[in-house]
């Protein structure tokens, strides 16, 4: 990621009022998980599976502060079943935040799969999102991704894919 | 051990503090041991969810004591959350785990625990939760809800209990959906906040 599009992500974040971010690491977000540690206004939680993840961000929904879950489109997978629980049960939203891998031009056989499953689990889900593919509409996206799930008190998701992550 | 007895137990030891619970029978025993605490209780959360959405809420209110009253299955489907509260050691979070080496709601078959080798507050201990023990009496759960409700660092206790549920007690009514509203208005209420305010238009 460009240093320009990381400021792109903590700019629309810190607009969204996100005060924690939940993450497992990946490699095309590489650059934003040392940037939002060292962020002064977001507190940081390395989780161990994104759906422990998901489920602190639930949690962090009940105190009135707001989170965001940034991960790997894969951990969209690992979160299905807390997603499921927390937002079709109890109306628990988690807005997330996730790279696209396996989009047009990955060049590793083992994202395959994160790109063929992202999109129709979401449907599944019934949960809005956006690809983003532009760094200038990141920080809007992410904006507008709050202000959904908190009409709606359902997940919503933004995934960055094209020349934001490559 | 009986459950129900420590939560007449821990209940008597709760008054401003919010819980988050298991789905299962520990749903209508919590929902009649601690009557007063009805509003302050999320009931009803998954497996792998209870710990990590109490230590969410303990991040988000550090000044207000957060209990997670978790349950052996719930526990063993995501270990991971030990490690996380091991090197984040919040210093609000009091972590109840009943088990009774069951899945109880489903008619009983066992957990992982009831085999004798799998100890709940040893992985905790290895996880770098320094505080987590195993009470196997009353007198002792008791003692552990007295220090880990005082604790500044996070505090385990594994509470082996009989499989029996509490006969004769009053049903819970209340879907997930209301109970989240029913705990979401207790905390603005009680925390002077607003968490689900009104649309920019009625």
């Amino acid at each position: 990621m460009q240093q320009s599009a990381v400021e792109a992500v903590i700019r629309g974040l810190k607009r969204a009022g996100v005060t924690l971010v939940c993450y497992l690491p990946d490699s095309l977000f590489k650059e934003l998980y040392p940037a939002l540690d060292a962020d002064p206004d977001i507190r940081t939680i390395q989780v161990t599976n994104e759906g422990e993840g998901a489920a602190i961000c639930g949690g962090l929904f009940l105190s009135g502060q707001r989170a965001a879950l940034v991960m790997e489109n894969s951990g969209l997978r690992a979160s299905v079943e807390p997603l499921s629980r927390m937002g079709l049960g109890a109306g628990i939203p988690v807005v997330m935040l996730m790279s696209y891998r396996g989009d047009m031009g990955e060049n590793n056989w083992w994202a395959v799969p994160h790109g063929i499953t992202m999109e129709p689990i979401l449907k599944a889900l019934r949960i809005p999102y956006t690809v983003e593919r532009d760094e200038a509409d990141i920080e809007q996206a992410i904006v507008n991704a709050y202000e959904l799930a908190y009409s709606s008190y359902y997940h919503t998701a933004v995934a960055l894919s094209g020349s934001i992550v490559r | 051990m009986k459950r129900f007895d420590c939560m007449t137990r821990l209940a008597t030891r709760l008054s401003d503090e919010l819980v988050i619970l298991s789905l299962g029978a520990s749903v209508d025993e919590w929902y009649n041991a601690a009557p007063h605490m009805r509003e302050a209780s999320l009931f009803q959360q998954q497996l792998g969810c209870v710990t990590p959405q109490a230590f969410g809420l303990a991040v988000g209110l550090p000044d207000r004591r957060i209990i997670s009253l978790d349950t052996d299955g719930g526990l063993l489907f995501n270990l991971g959350i030990l490690a996380t509260l091991g090197n984040e050691q919040p210093k609000n979070l009091f972590v109840v785990v009943w088990d009774n080496e069951q899945y109880q709601s489903i008619g009983g078959p066992k957990t992982h625990t009831a085999s004798g080798r799998v100890d709940l507050a040893g992985i905790a201990r290895a996880s770098g939760i320094d505080h987590a023990y195993t009470a196997t009496t009353l007198e002792e759960f008791d003692a552990h809800c007295a220090a880990g409700l005082n604790a500044d660092v996070p505090y385990v206790v594994v509470a082996k209990v009989s499989g029996t549920v509490q006969p004769e007690i009053k049903r819970k009514h209340s879907d997930g959906r209301e109970d989240k509203y029913i705990f979401v208005r207790h905390v603005e209420k009680t925390e002077g906040i607003t968490i689900m305010g009104p649309s920019e238009h009625n």
